[in-house]
């Protein structure tokens, strides 16, 4: 059975199809021959021209064209005053598009944190919003009853970018008959359910907290370097990004970027802090226990962590 | 000026983010309007932000040129702290941002340009056939082969950065950790291994052959050469594109700007005619002025912005004032201008800058073409590989040598960031107060080539380079996508058409 696609751009960078590209288990051909994909259109990839691709609108409005899994990438715009014009497609707001595609697809998926919870530009001038989130909020654009042909509401495949390896891997499970566990975000638990702190190199110096304070070091990130990581669900550090790493092991804070928070209003690297200890403390963990327990670690703390000459 | 932020982003994509209103006369182009109809208003979302927020929030601007960003973010933090990068941070900067270029390059003239080749518009054309086994999207052999091959090389990005795309590895005075050894010798695999399949599969011949290729001359010389050449995808472009007047359509403005890019390190082998690998420089047709970064002002009388008059990016306003189909307003993109004039920019204004003979030879004859900018982007790996691979073999010999300088702080001030994206000129002008960022102000590669008129009624450089191209069909404007495609805004253009009544 042969898989119709449909992927559709919105208010968005074009990031997610660019780490889509650099899927690898398969790769993007194989992928598509694989589990038989037919795509009728990406934005990037397609050549078929402007008559052919409304002829094909049609056809999928009329129900003539099955829509099987409708792709969108990027926020669904409402500004200015609930037009959507600032993200128009021949002179219509493109969040009408999105809508009528949504209601004829059988699988909707929402790549990327802005198509997921509205990522960039919530609450400002372009009031973008996700498909069935806007932050947090249940809602969106389609609504939170919403439910596509399956009977599935969105699935939220979260990320700035969408790690490479979840778009196929999502797409294999569902032709599969998997039935994907999701969280209370939407977001498929298979990549979602781990923390990106888990598999970080930066683990031990985190155990016994030794931090840094600036670029460049090997210690841990969570404590003043604004590190979202023990926050965060996500694959980065199991599944490795490019197939080589992340960036919490050159250095680089997490952002949270699965987050439905993301872009946090606080700046990044820097982590908010009450006497030494953050503000928002590793996901489940009380503040007490937590105090104890770092005070004890760093008292442990072994001379190689403390010199730093053990490696991430 | 911001605005430009915006679009070029959505350029790449087809959906409607540019929008391409052409005019015919007699089966040709006669007059064109490009608009961008996607605002994201970034600029605005960067105010308030904290000092470094703009090297994680910039990259989200470009799905494509993240890394790009990145550096142009990075380095107006640079000049605020007035920091001087150790060497190898630059080199590894470098490195990474010439990683995306090389990646980019080849992408979009096989998955975004040649795509085209395989439409059936083109099914009488003698290649057609071999056009559709190659580029069918998808599924064609090079589309294959080219999705594998770049895929790898951005391991690279990930090795020094951490992932691709959407890094924040460069950081105020240099990068945020330096690689192992280890790390430094699986790059240069990777780039060795990227080099010998572009030199086998893209160019046909080794990097060294095709800088011979000096002259219109040289290269027709070089493509009867041997069927290597005449297979490699630039020799199919060649031929491809000869056959189907290519060559005879889309030349442009013939003024050509580059910020210049890739500073070279204090010490290193790596030779350039100034202290940048890419020299910065503003030509009409081939005679190259000085760069000066006060003649850049942006326009925004055909834009859907309020209008403030001809303003310099570092005291530029961003603010949408939307009014529809009415008035002579058409774009989300301003339009910048440098010392008054539309230009170009890209990998052809690079070439004719830096002086490269082949393409000083074709502008010098007034023989511009929407082939030649694409051969000028197929081929500018050949001037980037090499000075990669050096790079890296300098940055292990230089192993354990600092790799960031100043405390990673940024003080209040104002500061520029100027680079050469994969797509031409990028910069990005910011001012710090009070630790916060109270302004930014980007321009993208896409607001110079995708730019709508400006006060005096003079066109975009696409909008220019369009006119006078023969259509066959108005409705499938084929021939007027490879001309604004060569501009290599990635995107499928959805393109209207008006008839003259």
């Amino acid at each position: 059975m042969a898989l119709n696609l449909y992927w559709i751009q919105a208010g968005g960078c074009g990031g997610d199809t660019m780490s889509f590209l650099s899927t690898e288990r398969p790769d993007v051909a194989a992928l598509m021959q694989a589990i038989g994909v037919n795509l009728l259109w990406h934005p990037s990839l397609s050549n078929i021209s402007a008559p052919e691709q409304k002829q094909l609108l049609d056809s999928m409005a009329e129900g003539t064209t099955p829509l099987d899994v409708l792709v969108v990438e990027g926020s669904m715009v409402r500004g200015p005053a609930g037009t959507g014009m600032f993200d128009a497609r021949g002179g219509r707001p493109r969040k009408d598009l999105v809508v009528a595609l949504a209601r004829r697809a059988h699988y909707v998926i929402a790549l990327g944190t802005c198509a997921s919870f509205g990522g960039m530009g919530v609450g400002g001038e372009i009031d973008a919003t996700g498909l069935q989130f806007t932050r947090d909020k249940r809602g969106g654009l389609l609504g939170a009853d919403f439910c596509a042909g399956s009977g599935l509401p969105v699935l939220n495949l979260a990320g700035c970018p969408c790690h490479h390896d979840v778009l196929g891997g999502t797409l294999m499970a569902l032709l599969a008959g998997a039935e994907l566990a999701l969280d209370e975000f939407q977001r498929p638990l298979d990549w979602y359910g781990t923390m990106v702190h888990q598999g970080c190199t930066r683990n031990e110096y985190h155990e016994y907290r030794v931090e840094e304070e600036t670029f460049g070091e090997k210690g841990c990130l969570f404590f003043h370097m604004g590190c979202q990581g023990p926050l965060t669900g996500g694959t980065c550090n199991k599944a490795l990004w490019n197939q080589r790493s992340s960036k919490t092991r050159v250095g680089v804070p997490c952002f949270g970027c699965t987050n439905p928070e993301f872009p946090a209003d606080q700046p990044f690297f820097s982590t908010r802090n009450i006497e030494g200890i953050p503000l928002a403390l590793p996901k489940g963990v009380r503040r007490a226990h937590y105090m104890a327990y770092k005070d004890m670690a760093a008292a442990a703390a072994p001379e190689r962590l403390k010199m730093r000459s053990t490696d991430v | 000026m911001s605005t430009r932020i915006i679009r070029d982003i959505p350029f790449n994509r087809v959906e409607g983010d540019l929008e391409v209103s052409i005019e015919y006369s007699d089966g040709r182009v006669s007059d064109a309007w490009s608009a961008g109809t996607l605002y994201r208003g970034f600029e605005n979302l960067m105010k308030g932000r904290g000092a470094l927020d703009g090297l994680v929030m910039t990259p989200r601007i470009c799905g494509i040129c993240s890394t790009t960003h990145l550096s142009a973010a990075a380095r107006a933090l640079d000049a605020i702290a007035g920091l001087t990068l150790p060497d190898n941070a630059v080199r590894v900067r470098n490195v990474a941002l010439m990683t995306e270029h090389v990646q980019s390059d080849v992408r979009h003239a096989v998955l975004m340009y040649m795509a085209d080749f395989a439409h059936p518009a083109h099914s009488s054309h003698p290649l057609y056939a071999e056009a559709l086994r190659r580029y069918a999207p998808a599924a064609g052999s090079s589309v294959i082969d080219v999705v594998r091959e770049t895929k790898r090389v951005l391991e690279v990005i990930a090795i020094l950065g951490g992932q691709w795309p959407h890094s924040s590895f460069m950081v105020p005075g240099g990068i945020a950790f330096a690689p192992s050894q280890a790390d430094v010798v699986q790059c240069q695999q990777i780039v060795g291994a990227y080099r010998s399949w572009y030199e086998r599969r893209v160019l046909g011949c080794p990097i060294e052959r095709w800088r011979e290729v000096d002259s219109r001359a040289a290269l027709d010389a070089w493509l009867a050469e041997n069927p290597a050449h005449r297979d490699s995808e630039v020799g199919f472009l060649l031929r491809f594109g000869r056959e189907a007047g290519l060559d005879a359509i889309g030349a442009g403005l013939n003024a050509f700007l580059s910020y210049g890019s890739l500073d070279l390190p204090g010490e290193t082998a790596v030779l350039a005619p100034t202290r940048q690998l890419v020299a910065a420089g503003f030509a009409r047709g081939t005679a190259v002025a000085d760069f000066d970064t006060a003649h850049i002002s942006e326009d925004v009388s055909h834009s859907w912005y309020r209008d403030r008059g001809t303003l310099h990016p570092a005291v530029g306003e961003t603010e949408p004032y939307a009014s529809g189909q009415q008035g002579q307003a058409y774009s989300w993109v301003k339009a910048p201008r440098y010392d008054g004039h539309a230009v170009e920019t890209g990998p052809l204004a690079e070439g004719v800058i830096n002086g490269q003979a082949l393409f000083v030879d074709i502008v010098g004859a007034g023989q511009v073409s929407a082939l030649t900018r694409q051969l000028a982007r197929l081929t500018r790996p050949t001037t980037l590989l090499p000075a990669m691979q050096t790079w890296l073999q300098e940055l292990l010999a230089a192993h354990g040598a600092p790799i960031i300088a100043g405390d990673g702080n940024v003080p209040d001030g104002e500061g520029a960031g100027l680079v050469q994206a994969t797509r031409g000129a990028l910069g990005h002008w910011v001012r710090i107060e009070n630790g916060r960022i109270a302004r930014y102000q980007v321009i993208t590669p896409t607001a110079w080539n995708g730019s709508p008129r400006d006060a005096r009624g003079l066109r975009g450089a696409w909008e220019q380079a369009v006119i006078g191209t023969p259509v066959a069909d108005p409705d499938n404007p084929i021939e007027a996508g490879h001309v604004i495609r060569s501009f290599d805004p990635c995107l499928v253009c959805a393109v209207h058409s008006v008839r003259r009544r």
